[in-house]
């Protein structure tokens, strides 16, 4: 009896401990799963290591060699560079030089211009000081009354009766060339006025200016100075008209005179004749 | 029982299935990677740098020899202070040469006012200048025509004369802002003379406008000229028609 029982009790224990080698057989399995597997590779001794190193070796090589010592040259050349730009090419004591001289020559400018502003009238009759204004006003808005007072002053072109056609023609035309030129000399002031202001005004930026902005204005200024060139070209052809025409005044007085005579002659001829008849 | 055994079997299947297995990229891969790191820092990078280190080494070799050499600009800076202290004093000398040559009083005088360059002598001028040219004669010794001629001859005359006076100091001053010019040019960089150009080129244009002052003067004076000889022949004019009158009177009589 009790050697059955123990028997079945030795059974079950038995079937029991065989579910249990199972789980435990699964339990070990999972645990070789989730425990890490060692790495491999240090000290060496593996030959993938080996090979790994000495390519990383190589590298760091070819960076010190390759790609540090050609950056840091070309730093050094930059930095030349740089330094021979800041003391030869672009010092900036010069350039705050060159800029304090246009302060300097900004003041002396004004003192010219303030020169050709003293008044130089002195017309003392009342005519002549109207058309003395008129030509001294710097004003082109006054040309009409240049006209006028001109008129006032020299006289208009006498009545047809008061001369011959040839002599009213060059005093007409005579009239206009000193007319026109008195109203060029009104516009050639006011001009003046004009790029005297101009230059003030970039004179007083070149005070502020840099080496990079500098041409711009020095550009500007020159296409002012072929602008001023060129107002002084019309004057001098206007000065060469008015001294033509004077020119041509006493080559037509010449021509004048040679027809009074000529004239004289033919009546003189004719009176002799009436006398000897 | 073969339950138990299948169940076993089907466990050992996924446990085999889910065991890690070794990452085995294989010597030749890594060969291959470290070749090609090493390939581009040979070739890729390292020929770019050092193209771009011998193009920065050309450039700045060609600025520094070529367009900036310091030898170069320091012998221009020198010459320009060589020019100017040769060419400016003989200038100067040859500008500052008397002129003048009246040998009478008043004339002197006047001359001397003339020649002064200094525009603050601009209101005695007109005394000195009538001293020499005679005043408006009175009304009772010129028609009005003949008076209005001879005061606006006179004041363009004047004028003139005190423009080129004026002038003269203007001249004057320039010429100082062309030696400052010269000055600064001498101790300039190429950084910096751009704006030195820029000035002269702006004291230029100041210049050229009193040039044209001077020319407006001109005008002025020789269209007076044009005018007062057509002035004289149509007073000219006007006599011969007062003559004819006054003849025609007489002969009617």
């Amino acid at each position: 009896m009790n050697i059955s029982r123990l028997r079945n009790l030795v059974n079950r224990a038995w079937m029991a401990m065989k579910w249990k080698k199972s789980i435990y057989v699964a339990l070990l399995l999972l645990a070789l799963m989730i425990v890490p597997l060692s790495s491999r590779g240090q000290l060496g001794l593996d030959p993938c290591c080996a090979i790994i190193s000495a390519g990383l070796n190589a590298i760091s090589g070819l960076l010190k060699s390759v790609v540090a010592k050609p950056l840091s040259q070309i730093q050094q050349i930059e930095q030349q560079a740089s330094s021979f730009e800041q003391q030869v090419v672009f010092p900036t004591t010069a350039i705050n030089n060159a800029r304090s001289v246009a302060t300097q020559l900004q003041a002396q400018m004004g003192q010219i211009n303030q020169l050709f502003r003293l008044p130089v009238n002195s017309a003392t009759l009342p005519t002549p000081q109207q058309l003395e204004q008129s030509l001294l006003s710097h004003n082109p808005q006054l040309l009409a009354q240049v006209s006028q007072n001109y008129g006032a002053v020299y006289g208009t072109v006498m009545a047809p009766t008061d001369a011959p056609q040839p002599v009213r023609d060059l005093v007409d035309m005579s009239d206009a060339e000193a007319q026109a030129a008195l109203k060029k000399a009104v516009e050639l002031d006011a001009l003046a006025d004009v790029e005297l202001a101009v230059a003030d005004q970039i004179n007083k930026q070149i005070q502020t200016a840099a080496p990079g902005s500098a041409p711009i204005l020095e550009a500007q200024a020159s296409a002012w100075l072929v602008r001023a060139n060129a107002y002084t070209q019309s004057a001098m052809a206007e000065v060469l008209r008015v001294r033509s025409i004077d020119l041509a005044n006493s080559g037509a007085q010449f021509k004048f005179n040679a027809t009074d005579v000529n004239t004289l002659r033919n009546n003189t001829g004719q009176a002799m004749g009436h006398g000897a008849q | 029982m073969n339950r138990f055994i299948k169940r076993r079997v089907l466990v050992l299947f996924l446990a085999g299935l889910l065991v890690p297995v070794a990452a085995n990229a294989g010597i030749t891969d890594i060969i291959t990677l470290l070749t090609t790191i090493s390939s581009t820092l040979q070739n890729a990078i390292g020929t770019v740098l050092g193209g771009i280190q011998s193009i920065r080494t050309t450039i700045t070799q060609f600025e520094q020899q070529v367009v900036w050499p310091v030898a170069l600009i320091n012998e221009t800076k020198n010459e320009v202070a060589q020019v100017r202290s040769q060419f400016s004093t003989l200038a100067r000398q040859i500008e500052t040469l008397p002129t003048s040559s009246a040998s009478l009083a008043n004339p002197k005088q006047l001359e001397g006012l003339l020649r002064s360059q200094q525009a603050a002598n601009l209101p005695q001028i007109n005394s000195f200048y009538t001293q020499v040219f005679q005043t408006l004669p009175p009304a009772d010794q010129a028609t009005t025509t003949q008076r209005n001629l001879i005061d606006v001859d006179d004041a363009l005359a004047l004028g003139a004369l005190k423009t080129a006076t004026a002038s003269d100091q203007g001249s004057q001053q320039m010429l100082s802002i062309a030696d400052s010019l010269e000055q600064e040019a001498a101790a300039s960089a190429p950084g910096s003379a751009p704006i030195v150009t820029a000035q002269t080129a702006v004291a230029n244009l100041q210049n050229q406008a009193m040039l044209q002052r001077l020319l407006a003067a001109e005008l002025r004076q020789e269209a007076a000229r044009l005018a007062h000889e057509n002035a004289l022949r149509k007073q000219s004019a006007d006599a011969n028609r007062t003559l004819r009158n006054n003849l025609q009177q007489i002969l009617s009589r």
